[in-house]
């Protein structure tokens, strides 16, 4: 099984996540709960999948933790940081216990990636 | 695929009716635990549903139905008609879904059995499900703008379905004389990509500029207010001086009548607006199979449950993107893809008999204005009390006081996003 395809960070960090290894040592779950995973899915669209950017956006995979959770928060500040354009207006829609466990999701994801994209074609599972 | 099991004895194991000779690789039991999700659409949100379903739990069988063997995205075309970018660009593949073990099938989904939860394709065979997902996208409301309809469409297109369509309009584009007039129909809320008429406008400035410069571009809208309206203003203003002149509802902007063989519209005054090339962008509703399998409302969108994007009309089915009632999110691709991510984790947490996690989900939309001006806009929002709501103090637009730099950046991180959500959804590279 593929690290990059099922949540790495998600699993380091013990939350929810949908792999059956997971789910089966997984504790019983209260509605509504908050996933790192689903948080997380949404950054992808920009930042690349898993934090990995394949263009002109920053990648945010495998950045310290501290850092991350830092410049998430500081986003949120009047005025944001030279230099931002979006990321205040996105900042803004979380609580920092969201962007701390952003911040902590992303650092658990290795920066580049480990595995080449094409080996899983014929995999007999 | 390891259990030798035929397929319809399969099926019928799963109370699935086996019909049909389309090759349908057996299940092992693991995967027949962890149950069956067919996908209706391969765009951004059906894509990135059976993705991330199977990501999230690979023991899950994902069908994923699409007509299209190559899938041409809305976003970013509008680029295409500013010669900025390739129609071919647009395009993308299902190899990469396939290597991830998602089960492709490069057909019309045309019925929706409710009681027997299958699917069922063009050419007859039938795909049982335990969840579905249905991710149709818009169709037309032909005949509600008077005059226009699907033959009047290869005269005047419309190109708010990218394929034959974009190619249409661009290569009429090219073949106007400068001096033409461009003139671009706009409907009332809600439609496909709320800023889509105004980057289109922009980007067709764009060329006219370059290429044709004493053409002028006549947008009439069914509206007063548009998305970025302010900044695409000022941007005009700035760029395009003279060149696109925006008439809004309150001052007759609205078509009432297409004359597509003349090439000419009619508002609901009474005013003729001749042009050159006319592009209309009809009223929408949620795409047909949506309509068909019961799932939408009389708005003719589908209404879905805040927290999961299940159907409020069919349990077990999840609709994402364009065709939903998401209000106050806008139907854009960003917002299908973060849709179906939550869809995807509610569904994967609903087959294992857990509750579904929290939600969030985020729009961004990037429009751009010329080569080096971009601008955006951006919204977070979460379930509450059942219903969808933008996070109090978030989101918002550009501001309209910036430096070039400023809207230099977003252009540039226009194309950075179309290149991460395109590999996200779909796993290709642009």
């Amino acid at each position: 099984m593929k690290t990059n395809r099922n949540f790495p960070a998600a699993r380091a960090l013990g939350v929810l996540i949908g792999s059956i290894a997971t789910l089966a040592c997984a504790p019983a779950a209260h509605a509504q709960q908050r996933d790192a995973s689903v948080l997380a899915g949404a950054c992808f669209n920009c930042h690349g999948t898993d934090g990995r950017s394949p263009g002109s956006i920053v990648s945010i995979a495998g950045r310290p933790e501290l850092e991350l959770a830092t410049k998430l928060k500081a986003f949120k500040s009047e005025p944001p940081p030279a230099g931002t354009t979006i990321m205040n207006r996105i900042a803004r829609g979380y609580s920092d216990a969201d962007l701390e466990a952003l911040a902590a999701y992303f650092s658990g994801i290795k920066a580049a990636s480990a595995a080449p994209r094409a080996k899983v074609k014929g995999d007999g599972k | 695929m390891s259990v030798k099991l035929s397929r319809r004895r399969a099926l019928g194991m799963l109370g699935g009716a086996a019909s049909g000779a389309l090759a349908f690789p057996s299940l092992s039991f693991a995967e027949r635990r962890a149950g069956r999700v067919v996908v209706i659409g391969g765009g951004f949100g059906g894509a990135t549903a059976a993705r991330y379903l199977k990501r999230r739990n690979p023991l899950i069988d994902v069908t994923l139905i699409e007509p299209a063997k190559r899938f041409y995205t809305c976003p970013f075309t509008n680029l295409h008609f500013g010669g900025l970018r390739s129609f071919e660009q647009q395009g993308h593949d299902f190899a990469d879904l396939r290597r991830a073990g998602i089960r492709v099938v490069h057909e019309l989904a045309t019925e929706v059995d409710l009681a027997s939860r299958r699917v069922r394709i063009a050419s007859g065979p039938w795909f049982a499900y335990d969840r579905l997902v249905a991710s149709p996208g818009i169709d037309f409301r032909w005949g509600a703008l008077a005059g226009y309809d699907e033959a009047a469409a290869q005269l005047a297109p419309h190109a708010w379905k990218a394929g034959a369509q974009t190619k249409l309009l661009k290569q009429q584009l090219e073949a106007m004389p400068d001096g033409g007039v461009f003139v671009m129909s706009i409907p009332g809320n809600p439609y496909r990509c709320p800023p889509g008429p105004y980057e289109r406008a922009s980007m067709v400035a764009h060329y006219l500029k370059t290429h044709k410069p004493k053409s002028k571009i006549l947008l009439l809208d069914a509206k007063d207010a548009f998305s970025k309206q302010p900044l695409f203003q000022d941007a005009w203003a700035k760029l395009y001086p003279g060149l696109i002149e925006w008439v809004p509802l309150a001052k007759d902007g609205k078509v009432t009548r297409v004359d597509a063989k003349n090439l000419e519209v009619e508002t609901e005054f009474g005013q003729k607006h001749k042009a050159a090339v006319l592009n209309v962008v009809p009223p929408q509703k949620a795409g047909l199979i949506a309509e068909l399998s019961g799932l939408t409302d009389a708005s003719g969108w589908v209404p879905v449950k805040a927290d999961t994007f299940e159907s409020t009309q069919q349990p077990g089915i999840h609709v994402v993107g364009d065709a939903t009632n998401a209000a106050p999110m806008p139907k854009s691709g960003f917002c299908a893809n973060s849709q179906a991510k939550v869809a995807a984790a509610a569904i994967v947490a609903s087959l294992a008999g857990r509750e579904a996690p929290k939600p969030t989900y985020v729009n961004t939309c990037y429009s751009l204005i010329a080569p080096d001006y971009g601008i955006s806009v951006a919204g977070v929002y979460t379930a509450a009390d059942g219903k969808l709501v933008e996070v109090p103090n978030s989101g918002g637009v550009s501001p309209r006081q910036a430096s070039d730099d400023f809207r230099k950046l977003e252009a540039r991180y226009g194309e950075g996003w179309y290149r991460a959500i395109t590999q996200d959804t779909w796993g290709t590279r642009s």
